[in-house]
């Protein structure tokens, strides 16, 4: 019992990077209803440059986080000027496989920043842990936790609470109609692309800074955790990424320690599999699976 | 030589590849998971001509009808979701094959060595063509046979009910449904034919690589199997073999002297295609334009 507890509330602190990587997708879904499939390797990139400083010219820790969070905006404004600014609205699939394509374009780009396989990622707190009662806590999964609820706090107030918001909801409600209200439809959809490359920035230094290493691999796996939660919870949906994000960690968590480790990315796909077949719209999409249907029944 | 045809082997089986996407964007579906079926079919021959020690061809067929089967049973459940959501559902379905391979370890004894797939270390005795002394041009025109078949059975299935019924399927879901097609149906034998495709794709080429593992079958070859129809355009298979030809053909070969670079110019290249082309390289026009050139249907209307 204590184990089933202790694992469900690791996988929960881990599921709050998932958490974060699926809202990112979610808020380009809603923007754009488009699938951003290189996201994962935009935060790679990012963090890449972040840790090549780190390796070659040893900056602070804080200077190799600031970089990182700057080059993964960077690097995802280029994403969006050429896969999907530059590719016309209509055409969601040339832009989503385009935006596949350029994942190969920005790993061998990192792969070119620095050639060797590994590199150890410099972490902002120190490695410890501490004990509650029968339960043990990592310091740094329970500080992604923290901060993870720290960036969802600040995201809602940002999207319930400014102008900027409300353009951007607008814009995910009806693009045509936010456009005739006068609302810059390319520039909120650059600014959400910067935002969301922002918070994927972050996420992805939490993520890097407990694995304490980075591989071109992080790009794809990044990817792919942050598309099943987001499907998991429906996608377009905020509260079902953080939902999805949370679940798919328990339940990787549980997988991890009851059936062993090449169980546990298995286990996460046939979940997803499950879901799409019972719930196509996940946990909290019913309502933007039916407004869907009209956009993509012609792929 | 030799360098030429084994680039003529890697075309026509991508061409399988591209052509099992092909259909089921016919009916306006798009699959990820096709790499999927191409590791079924490449994993199951192989195991069927150096395990069981069948021959080629039988080998290739079960393999094809076994990847079909998964197809179909994958078709079922898959199919109630489209769009976006198929794509991922078919990510996870092709990664859960790959995983699964990654997982999969069926060594026995044949002679003096041991065979089979051996998990992380991949399936490496898959010496059929060698065993038997073919040679690279018999190896790439039995290769071509198949590619060949299958373009003229796809090509002729375009002109009679079944293709007009599957791009009905495409064009509008709900007013084919009211002429009384049943859209399950179409949908899971596009899929089931998508798999028996890829299936002989991957038996052909596991015997042309001789060594196969879970890392040839990522969600980036599945990726190669979309974009070659996307940018081929959907106006006929000639379009798929085009883009087959022109990426593999032209970019991976022709960039090869950027050698490192060649992936970021790469991108690049297919990205600005469907910048400029979006609805295919090869689409209704420059098919139009073709035929003139050639001086057939000069004299037809265009129906475009």
């Amino acid at each position: 019992m204590i184990d089933f507890v202790q694992n469900t509330v690791d996988g929960m602190m881990f599921g709050s990077s998932y958490a974060l990587l699926a809202i990112g997708f979610t808020i380009i879904f809603g923007v754009m209803r488009r699938i951003n499939l290189s996201f994962g390797a935009t935060i790679m990139l990012g963090a890449y440059i972040g840790t090549w400083l780190h390796v070659h010219h040893q900056v602070s820790v804080w200077i190799v986080a600031l970089t990182t969070l700057a080059s993964t905006v960077l690097v995802g404004i280029y994403v969006e000027r050429l896969c999907f600014h530059a590719i016309r609205r209509s055409a969601v699939l040339a832009s989503m496989v385009s935006s596949f394509v350029i994942w190969m374009q920005l790993e061998e780009a990192a792969i070119h920043l620095l050639p060797e396989r590994t590199y150890a990622f410099p972490a902002l707190l120190a490695a410890g842990s501490f004990e509650l009662g029968p339960f043990l806590f990592r310091a740094e999964q329970t500080s992604m936790l923290i901060l993870a609820m720290i960036i969802v706090g600040v995201l809602h107030v940002l999207l319930y609470r400014t102008r900027f918001g409300l353009a951007l909801r607008a814009v995910s409600e009806n693009s045509l109609a936010a456009a005739y209200m006068g609302i810059n439809a390319a520039w909120v959809t650059l600014c959400a692309f910067a935002l969301v490359s922002l918070m994927g920035g972050v996420a992805g230094y939490a993520i890097l800074s407990t694995d304490a290493q980075i591989t071109p691999f992080f790009g794809l796996w990044a990817t792919f955790k942050g598309l099943i939660a987001m499907m998991l919870g429906g996608m377009g949906s905020l509260p079902g990424a953080i939902l999805g994000g949370l679940l798919l960690g328990v339940v990787e968590a549980h997988a991890l320690w009851y059936l062993g480790n090449e169980y546990k990315d298995l286990s996460a796909y046939l979940l997803l599999f499950g879901m799409l077949v019972l719930r196509p719209g996940g946990l909290m999409g019913q309502r933007i699976l039916s407004r869907e249907a009209l956009a993509f029944r012609r792929v | 030589m030799s360098y030429y045809l084994g680039l003529a082997q890697l075309i026509g089986i991508h061409t399988l590849l591209g052509l099992s996407a092909y259909v089921l964007m016919l009916t306006g579906q798009l699959s990820l998971g096709q790499a999927g079926f191409f590791a079924i079919g490449a994993y199951s021959a192989g195991i069927l001509t150096v395990i069981f020690e069948l021959p080629i061809l039988p080998a290739l067929l079960a393999a094809a009808v076994i990847a079909a089967f998964f197809a179909f049973l994958v078709g079922f459940p898959a199919l109630r979701v489209k769009g976006l959501m198929l794509v991922v559902a078919t990510i996870a379905f092709g990664e859960f094959v790959r995983l699964f391979f990654f997982n999969l370890s069926w060594r026995v004894p044949r002679g003096d060595i041991v065979v089979g797939p051996d998990s992380t270390n991949g399936f490496r005795e898959i010496r059929y063509f060698v065993a038997n002394g073919w040679s690279p041009w018999e190896i790439t025109a039995f290769v071509w046979t198949f590619v060949i078949l299958i373009m003229a059975a796809l090509w002729w299935m375009d002109r009679s009910r079944a293709g007009a019924v599957l791009r009905a399927v495409g064009e509008d879901e709900l007013a084919t449904q009211s002429v009384g097609v049943n859209l399950t149906a179409v949908k899971v034998t596009a899929m089931t034919a998508g798999g028996f495709i890829a299936g002989i794709g991957g038996a052909l080429y596991a015997h042309t690589a001789t060594y196969v593992d879970h890392l040839t079958f990522t969600v980036l070859l599945a990726t190669f199997a979309v974009s070659y129809p996307i940018l081929g355009g959907l106006s006929s298979v000639f379009g798929t073999l085009v883009a087959v030809v022109f990426i593999q053909g032209v970019l991976v070969e022709g960039l090869r002297f950027m050698g490192d670079w060649r992936n970021i110019v790469f991108g690049l290249l297919i990205i600005m295609a469907m910048n400029l082309k979006p609805s295919g390289l090869f689409d209704a026009r420059t098919a139009q334009v073709l035929k003139r050139a050639v001086g057939l249907g000069a004299q037809e209307k265009s129906d475009a």
